[in-house]
């Protein structure tokens, strides 16, 4: 059914302690709180939330910029969870990611050319002419010049910036990226060209894509899978069809009911369900289902969604939810006013 | 199902000499940093070719002509030992610029990696590094220079070697907050991720990053430190005759303060000429180096 599993991510836990100071209270933010998911070959996973969910908090551990609290993180099989930077060094070789932000993310004082090459350098991978022809193909993909090479990012525009990210990401051949909100910070009008590249990239090269973001067109264009995450959890995993045509947790049903829709006749037909308040602190999350407390079918799943924490349940195959109201042949009820829309 | 878009965004017509270039047109645009260089490079000239431009040796005597007025031979007079002032002004050119240079060069080399490791790790290693910065720091500058010279000895050497440590607490405090602050830029991860350890991380990522900041605070480091030569040579801490600096002739000339002002005047505006210059264009370079500078 399923392709094999290059990255594998289990009850992963990442709590900050805050307020260690002499005054001050203390506390702990919990901001990755028990998420599990598995990252097929070949595939692009679309993990969706809202700000603060713990969307990067999961990316950096999954590419161990940080360590987790607890949990488990295996790379082809091999658990990376708690190895050293040492350790890891020959492992990051299959595993990359693209920053969010293409002016903090490039070094002002190297030449464009010199970032796209430092992997190759950092893992004594080729001889300085064979290190230049390599830049050479790596741009041509990412569809900059070879001329390019000798530039300052500072003389790019955002949309080539993230171009040599990538291009930097992918010249090792990785088998695993982590693309964290990688168009968010770019004009619109380019955002869809380096999608296009995204995916593009993905079907010739082959390698596997978490990616993050926050806008649900992006996932529905770009994405195979679709892990929507709220307040440090995973709510609901499955394909992209499944959640846009039949989304089962009522957050989901809430996120997309706020996506807009590109026919504007359709667009005012649709209501929006407003979830009310803001997402509860991560400092203090709620007891039993984190999103009880804006839940719009709260009065259905009370008062056993107050106490217990729904666990992420097999609702049909390949579709995982994480609600009271969902069971395996039992769909969520619709929230009022919603209707699925087609993707 | 597919969104096409071209970048529609054009490189900004530019080759690597072109920032060069911009910074050149905004520090022209500055007249008083223009003067402050002309200025310092004008004392380097005259410090490095002392030996051509002196028209008398350091220790040439002229029995002849004592407490001599400016004539055609010695166009600036001469001290009470029959020295020639011009000359005496040139040699000690190159001594206090000596001082200047090598005494920020050295707080530099010490002092950049300590603050930079500060920085990098923090934890420990920070607090060990940032309350021996204190200490040092709180010895005001010139009682920790007058200090350690009297410690070592009157001679240039030590005089550079306590102004050089007494620069360094500054250094390493600077260091470590450019760490602090670059440390926090997408491109560190990045080059973790690209495997870098912390060795090229600090050197080819952050390092470079600062070079801007440590360029202006050498400019002002340098003529503290020339200042600092002069007191401490004015204390007679520094360079014993027949080697001679700008604080050595001040120091030479207050006996005859009230029969000939002039022996003090000489190397009074010398060292207020370049401390001068030197904090004009470190204040000029530092508004041109400013990224969010738009003149």
């Amino acid at each position: 059914m399923s392709a094999a599993s290059v990255l594998e991510v289990e009850e992963l836990v990442k709590h900050f302690p805050v307020g260690r100071g002499l005054v001050g209270s203390s506390g702990t933010v919990h901001a990755v709180d028990g998420v599990s998911f598995e990252l097929r070959e070949g595939e692009m996973l679309g993990l969706v939330g809202e700000s603060g969910s713990g969307k990067t908090t999961l990316a950096n551990c999954v590419v161990r910029l940080l360590e987790p609290t607890s949990g488990s993180i295996r790379l082809h099989g091999r658990d990376i969870t708690h190895l050293s930077r040492r350790e890891l060094r020959p492992l990051r070789r299959s595993l990359h990611m693209v920053f969010q932000d293409p002016f903090s993310s490039l070094n002002p004082r190297m030449t464009v050319g010199e970032i796209v090459a430092e992997p190759l350098r950092l893992h004594r991978l080729a001889g300085r002419k064979t290190r230049e022809s390599r830049v050479i193909e790596t741009f041509e993909r990412v569809g900059l010049g070879p001329e390019h090479r000798f530039r300052y990012p500072h003389e790019l525009s955002g949309g080539q910036r993230q171009r040599v990210g990538l291009a930097r990401s992918l010249i090792l051949e990785p088998s695993v990226l982590v693309a964290d909100e990688p168009v968010s910070a770019l004009d619109v009008s380019v955002q869809a060209s380096i999608l296009n590249l995204l995916r593009d990239l993905q079907r010739d090269m082959g390698f596997s894509c978490l990616f993050i973001t926050h806008d649900l067109a992006t996932v529905e264009f770009l994405c195979d899978r679709i892990a929507v995450m709220y307040l440090g959890q995973l709510v609901e995993v499955a394909s992209r069809d499944a959640i846009f045509r039949d989304p089962q947790h009522p957050y989901t049903q809430a996120l997309l009911s706020a996506a807009v829709v590109p026919d504007p006749a359709e667009q005012r037909k649709r209501r929006r369900v407003v979830l009310e308040g803001d997402p509860p602190s991560p400092l203090a999350p709620p007891s039993g289902c984190r999103f009880h407390t804006r839940c719009p079918l709260h009065d259905l799943s009370a008062p056993q969604s107050d106490e217990v924490e729904p666990a992420l349940r097999e609702f049909a195959p390949d579709h995982l939810v994480a609600c009271h109201l969902v069971a395996p042949g039992t769909p969520a009820p619709r929230i009022s006013g919603v209707e699925a829309s087609v993707a | 199902m597919s969104i096409v878009a071209q970048d529609v965004e054009r490189p900004r017509v530019a080759d690597s000499r072109r920032r060069l270039r911009v910074l050149g047109k905004r520090f022209l645009r500055r007249p008083m940093a223009v003067g402050g260089l002309l200025v310092v490079l004008a004392f380097v000239v005259v410090a490095i070719f002392a030996p051509l431009l002196a028209p008398f040796g350091v220790g040439h005597t002229d029995f002849n002509a004592v407490l001599a007025k400016p004539s055609s031979k010695h166009l600036l007079g001469t001290d009470d030992l029959g020295r020639d002032e011009l000359s005496r002004l040139i040699w000690g050119t190159r001594a206090s610029m000596q001082v200047g240079v090598l005494a920020t060069l050295l707080a530099m080399v010490v002092a950049v990696p300590i603050g930079m490791l500060a920085g990098y790790y923090r934890g420990w290693v920070d607090h060990v590094i940032a309350r021996l910065t204190d200490v040092l720091l709180a010895f005001p500058f010139l009682i920790l220079a007058v200090g350690l010279a009297a410690i070592l000895g009157p001679s240039l050497l030590n005089v550079t070697l306590a102004l050089g440590i007494g620069s360094i607490p500054g250094f390493i405090r600077i260091a470590r907050g450019e760490t602090l602050a670059l440390r926090e830029a997408d491109y560190v991860p990045a080059a973790v991720l690209n495997g870098a350890n912390d060795a090229t991380i600090i050197f080819r990522h952050i390092l470079p990053n600062m070079t801007n900041t440590l360029i202006v605070q050498a400019t002002v480091t340098i003529p503290g430190a020339i200042l600092g030569e002069a007191i401490l040579s004015f204390l007679n801490l520094g360079p014993q005759p027949p080697a001679v600096s700008w604080g050595t002739m001040l120091q030479e000339a207050e006996p005859y303060l009230t029969q000939a002002q002039r022996l003090a005047v000489y190397p009074g505006v010398a060292i207020i000429l370049a401390v001068l210059a030197f904090n004009v264009l470190g204040d000029g370079l530092r508004d041109v180096l400013d990224p969010r500078t738009t003149r």
